[in-house]
């Protein structure tokens, strides 16, 4: 009886239900699908392109571009892992893209000694925790940053990440060790 | 349990505290449903079939925009006709005198440039603090501003340099010229107190002996000061007092400038959208009537977060209020300002929807029709025909009365 009730696959929670009916309806066209499936992962996809460090005047545009990219990719999706963990490895992508792309840009500021760009702020974010917290993430390597963010603040686990980031949960593991290591330092930087 | 629960120190306790807030920031409704409309729209477009090709035609692209980018100097040397270059020994002021064939020196630390047309010369002065570029009676220069940007300096004109190595009108009239800068760059130009900034336009500053004034050609320029800022459009004149502190006025916020001239100040202010996220606190907690208040505010002044304010109010008063027959009129209302807004589709629906709900077969059967025509590449028009279908089919002899 043992090996039979080992067999028995687990019942689908409903999210994953309702993620898999969600992108089987997406596949066929229905348009009220696609708006729900923005609707349920668009906070989702803010919350971790802004713990990446997009700034915020990129932030609509970082979502604007990964959701066509999934939207576009649905049908490549074969729904071995979660869909939230197919997006969030489409966001981190994109995100880290995006950083490459301004470092350069930086750079090239620093060449021809413009002015400095202006950051702003969002306003839904005026808190100062989240600026001390994107102050500490910056000074993260992206890979580090990438696995502490969704570790801690995405709440994946390990074997999930790795799914996301394309590497072993060891070195998953060894990223998370380190990057906390590096954050609690700089933690202790800010507090007197 | 979760990492530093039970923090041994501040620093920890301070980690975890930002970790946990973190975990909170998901935006706000009205963000990303700005951001839906317009991943809606690029969804409806036909999907490029090959990346390679867009790859390509990337590199390609890269390649030939580093190419101009190293030609661009060198061919505008050769086709805008003499530059004058600053030599280090004589830097501080440069004064474009009328056409002769010399250059000589005007006394120390000045000197006087000519050689060229005044409307056709071009200055490349080196951009540091404390250059002057200075016209007089019947002279008028071009002066490159980095960055692909230029200042048509008008007769009896300065222009220099602030510490920040920005620009800076010092007196006189100078009508600029930006290209679109890319993402996330600012081009800032100052004129006495107030700093201008631009993304890529074309804008006229004039600093007279009391006043300065700022004119919109083309795109859209930010002036401000301190933190007080207005945003000006193409068509939008602007003037403040050059010593805002003796004028005792606060020059930034348009209801309060002195001015002569059609400006912004009759206009309503920029909406931001701070006041919706405040009506989205005020809704969920429960004041609803204090909601409504913060948009009507809102509704009021212009921008994104003007239109999307005025959509909410039209929401809330269907929903929250159950008011169906006044949100049509409000969503109308929105329609009326913002004919081509971001949210144009959602109104429309929304409109279709709720006469729809009320049983206003005719009104609902008109504004689905209208839809249908109106947005052809609609996600929704598949739903909104058959939803035309089904109210032709119920239009009975007594809804036609």
């Amino acid at each position: 009886m043992g090996p039979k009730q080992q067999t028995k696959p687990p019942a689908p929670t409903p999210t994953a239900l309702a993620d898999a009916e969600l992108v089987r309806s997406c596949r066929a066209g229905d348009v009220t699908a696609w708006r729900s499936l923005y609707d349920r992962y668009a906070p989702l996809v803010h919350r971790f392109a802004s713990a990446l460090g997009v700034p915020v005047e990129e932030r609509e545009d970082a979502a604007q571009d990964i959701f066509i990219a999934v939207f576009r990719s649905l049908r490549h999706f074969r729904g071995e892992a979660q869909l939230s963990t197919w997006i969030y490895r489409i966001a981190a992508r994109h995100a880290i893209r995006l950083g490459r792309r301004r470092r350069t840009r930086e750079n090239m500021r620093l060449l021809m000694i413009k002015e400095k760009p202006t950051f702003l702020v969002d306003p839904s974010e005026r808190s100062t925790q989240i600026a001390t917290l994107d102050r500490m993430l910056e000074k993260l390597p992206p890979k580090k940053r990438t696995v502490l963010v969704l570790f801690e603040i995405e709440g994946l686990s390990a074997k999930e990440i790795s799914d996301v980031v394309g590497c072993p949960e060891n070195t998953v593991w060894s990223r998370l060790h380190h990057a906390r290591a590096e954050m609690v330092k700089a933690a202790r930087r800010m507090v007197p | 349990m979760k990492w530093l629960e039970e923090p041994h120190d501040d620093a920890e306790r301070l980690l975890r505290e930002c970790l946990d807030q973190a975990a909170l920031r998901t935006g706000d409704e009205i963000t990303h449903r700005r951001v839906w409309a317009k991943v809606a729209d690029a969804i409806e477009a036909p999907e490029p079939r090959s990346y390679g090709r867009f790859i390509f035609a990337g590199a390609a692209t890269v390649l030939m925009v580093a190419a101009g980018l190293v030609a661009y100097p060198h061919i505008r040397d050769l086709t805008r006709g003499p530059i004058v270059q600053m030599t280090p020994i004589a830097k501080n002021v440069v004064h474009a005198t009328a056409p002769t064939k010399s250059e000589s020196k005007a006394g120390a630390g000045e000197v006087t440039i000519a050689g060229a047309e005044p409307q056709a010369t071009l200055i490349e002065s080196e951009r540091v603090p404390g250059n002057v570029v200075r016209t007089r009676a019947g002279e008028r220069v071009r002066v490159a501003l980095g960055g692909g940007a230029e200042a048509d300096l008008a007769e009896n004109s300065a222009i220099t340099w602030d510490s920040q190595h920005r620009p800076s009108i010092e007196k006189g009239m100078a009508r600029l010229s930006v290209p679109h800068q890319p993402p996330g760059w600012r081009f800032s130009v100052t004129a006495g107190p107030y700093v201008v900034t631009v993304v890529g336009t074309k804008f006229q500053v004039h600093v007279a002996m009391n006043t300065v004034s700022v004119d919109v050609t083309e795109g859209v320029v930010e002036v401000g000061r301190g933190s007080n800022s207005t945003r000006l459009v193409a068509g939008d004149s602007w003037n403040g007092p050059l010593y805002p502190e003796e004028a005792h006025t606060a020059p930034a916020a348009p209801q309060e400038r002195p001015s002569a001239l059609p400006t912004p100040a009759a206009k309503a202010p920029v909406a931001t959208t701070r006041g919706l996220q405040d009506a989205q606190a005020a809704l969920q907690a429960g004041d609803t009537r204090k909601a409504v208040e913060i948009l009507t505010r809102a509704a009021q002044g212009t921008g994104p977060a003007a239109e999307n304010a005025s959509y909410e109010l039209g929401r809330i008063t269907r929903y929250n209020l159950n008011r169906p027959r006044q949100a049509v009129a409000l969503w109308d209302k929105y329609r009326t300002r913002f004919p081509a807004g971001l949210l144009r589709t959602e109104t429309d629906l929304s409109i279709v929807e709720t006469l729809s709900q009320m049983g206003d077969v005719r009104a609902a059967l008109t504004e689905a029709e209208a839809f249908v025509a109106r947005h052809p590449t609609s996600e929704r028009r598949m739903d909104v025909q058959r939803l035309a279908e089904r109210l032709r089919a119920s239009e009975t002899p007594a809804s036609l009365k």
